[in-house]
């Protein structure tokens, strides 16, 4: 799957978001302007997203067997 | 038929509207007990106390929430109840501050469907398993199910500086321990 390429203004957007900050709120516009020019935040904020995007995607088939003996115990499996 | 009138229905006494609500949320129920437990079997078990404790309040829903978030809240319960049995065996970030930030490394060259492969697979499992439930429970919700600050706080019955401190952690705790596991 190819990733839409994010432009630096959608990120700090979203970090700002995240933080529950106004986008034009002096700590959000001190982060946008710390965030263009410093490498290692960009990694950061990478790292993160991918953990994130990493568990969002892990998910479990729910067994049948759990399904029916769940439907019998709660006596709905003649519906 | 919407959740609303399936949930009306169901109060009224009517198993297929009850069946339906189940059979609709099972899954969902299922995988967020899983991600929380990390035990199938535990998982399952909690899947039928959280529908047994659904059908013996449905009647105290109040419907201003979805019936997600309100299931989420029961499961979050059975969770931390069994969590609470055996604690000890998890991570506690009571006394440590050795996860603040560490220099970041680049990440950009990791792909992000890299999730398909099975040895990340195994680091993801590892990590979250690694990391306590409570922690855990306020990554799920916020940052997987994407639920804001304060509705998490309300479905685990937190603060909002307490749940925006433990994101931090394991936000933070789950990164390092997935990137200590690429660098071997």
């Amino acid at each position: 799957m190819k990733l839409k390429k994010v432009t630096c203004k959608e990120v700090t957007d979203h970090i700002c978001e995240s933080l529950g900050e106004e986008l034009n709120s002096p700590i959000c516009l001190s982060i946008k302007e710390h965030l263009s020019s410093c490498t290692d935040c960009q990694n950061y904020f990478t790292s993160i997203e991918k953990t994130i995007v990493f568990y969002k995607k892990y998910n479990l088939e729910l067994p049948k067997e759990a399904h029916d003996k769940m439907m019998d115990l709660l006596n709905l499996s003649d519906v | 038929m919407n959740e609303k009138e399936l949930i009306e229905k169901a109060k009224k006494g009517d198993k297929s509207a009850l069946a339906k609500l189940v059979k609709e949320n099972e899954k969902t129920v299922y995988n967020f007990s899983f991600k929380i437990c990390r035990n199938p079997e535990q998982a399952e078990n909690i899947m039928q106390e959280t529908f047994l404790s659904m059908i013996k309040s449905l009647n105290q829903f109040d419907g201003n929430s979805k019936l997600t978030t309100w299931l989420y809240r029961i499961v979050s319960n059975h969770c931390l109840m069994a969590y609470r049995k055996k604690k000890n065996q998890f991570l506690s970030f009571e006394e440590e501050n050795d996860i603040e930030q560490k220099t970041p490394s680049n990440w950009s060259d990791i792909p992000s469907n890299a999730v398909e492969n099975d040895e990340l697979k195994h680091i993801l499992d590892d990590a979250i398993s690694k990391l306590s439930p409570d922690y855990r429970i306020v990554f799920i919700l916020r940052d997987v199910n994407g639920y804001s600050t304060e509705e998490t706080g309300k479905i685990i019955n937190l603060s909002v500086p307490a749940v925006k401190s433990r994101l931090r952690r394991a936000r933070a705790f789950l990164r390092d321990e997935i990137n200590e596991a690429f660098r071997k």
